[in-house]
């Protein structure tokens, strides 16, 4: 364990980049349920919610959503409470 | 399975021997998600904060797969993070598996759920299939999994894993729940 301090306490450096959630594939969930859940959980319609499972699913991962830290770190936690496989970074696009 | 009625209400129908299995199978997710097998902070202060959970991933194949790192290459963050949201997303991940046994309690071969038991079903049988999913090594380079979609070997695989029937039984339960609501 570091004995820095944590991270999640440490004020944010205002930059341009903003954070962004990152869905990644894996061989278990189910193509229906991904959607499923950008739906429900994003508010996404259909067409942006298959869009982005069919990236998560062919390229392997997608980003589905972007904007704050703190805001991205709830919307992990939210994926990881519907059995998706999230992370977050800086965007590094 | 599951069924859609006319008023959007959605049933649960079972026999008595498929309740019996869903019992055994969501009652070991149970076991596994009460084990407490992670370091947990002791500290008082630190549970008063909502900060005593763990700050390293589980050396359990499944509990890692259901609690995964937030941070791809940051150890340290993913450690925070799961410090403040592993309990939480523990407990509720706990809850919807209470709930869906207290379905399977009820011996009525039809069961009408309400939309928030449909939702603890939607996610402890995703987690569930997540559990045995990573268990029994699907999507692992493993020749005997390849095939399990062409018919003729699907009898071979299961044979040699019960495992692989059981997690196709699952799936197809989910499948029916997703088409249901």
């Amino acid at each position: 364990m570091s004995v820095f301090p944590s991270s999640v306490m440490e004020p944010e450096v205002i930059t341009d980049l903003p954070w962004v959630t990152l869905v990644w594939n894996d061989p278990i969930n189910l193509m229906n349920y991904v959607t499923y859940v950008f739906q429900t959980y994003f508010g996404y319609d259909k067409i942006k919610a298959e869009k982005l499972m069919l990236d998560v699913h062919n390229l392997g991962r997608a980003t589905v959503n972007s904007g704050t830290r703190e805001e991205m770190e709830r919307d992990v936690a939210a994926m990881h409470s519907y059995g998706l496989w999230a992370t977050t970074q800086r965007d590094d696009k | 399975m599951f069924k859609r009625s006319l008023s959007g209400r959605v049933s649960l129908i079972l026999d008595q021997n498929e309740r019996q299995l869903l019992r055994n199978l969501f009652n070991q997710s149970l076991e596994l998600l009460e084990k407490d097998d992670v370091q947990q902070h002791d500290d008082p202060l630190m549970q008063l904060m909502n900060m005593d959970g763990p700050t390293e991933i589980s050396s359990d194949q499944a509990l890692a797969r259901l609690f995964p790192d937030a941070y791809h290459d940051d150890d340290e963050a993913s450690g925070d993070f799961r410090r403040y949201t592993e309990p939480d997303l523990r407990r509720a991940k706990l809850e919807n598996v209470r709930v869906v046994l207290d379905v399977l309690d009820d011996d009525q071969p039809k069961v009408q759920l309400t939309p928030a038991q449909v939702q603890a079903w939607l996610l402890a049988l995703n987690d569930l299939r997540l559990i045995l999913g990573t268990r029994i090594g699907i999507g692992e380079d493993n020749e005997n999994f390849d095939s399990v979609d062409e018919s003729d070997d699907e009898e071979i695989a299961e044979d040699a894993n019960p495992g692989l029937y059981l997690y196709d039984y699952l799936t197809y339960l989910q499948e029916m729940l997703i088409q249901a609501i």
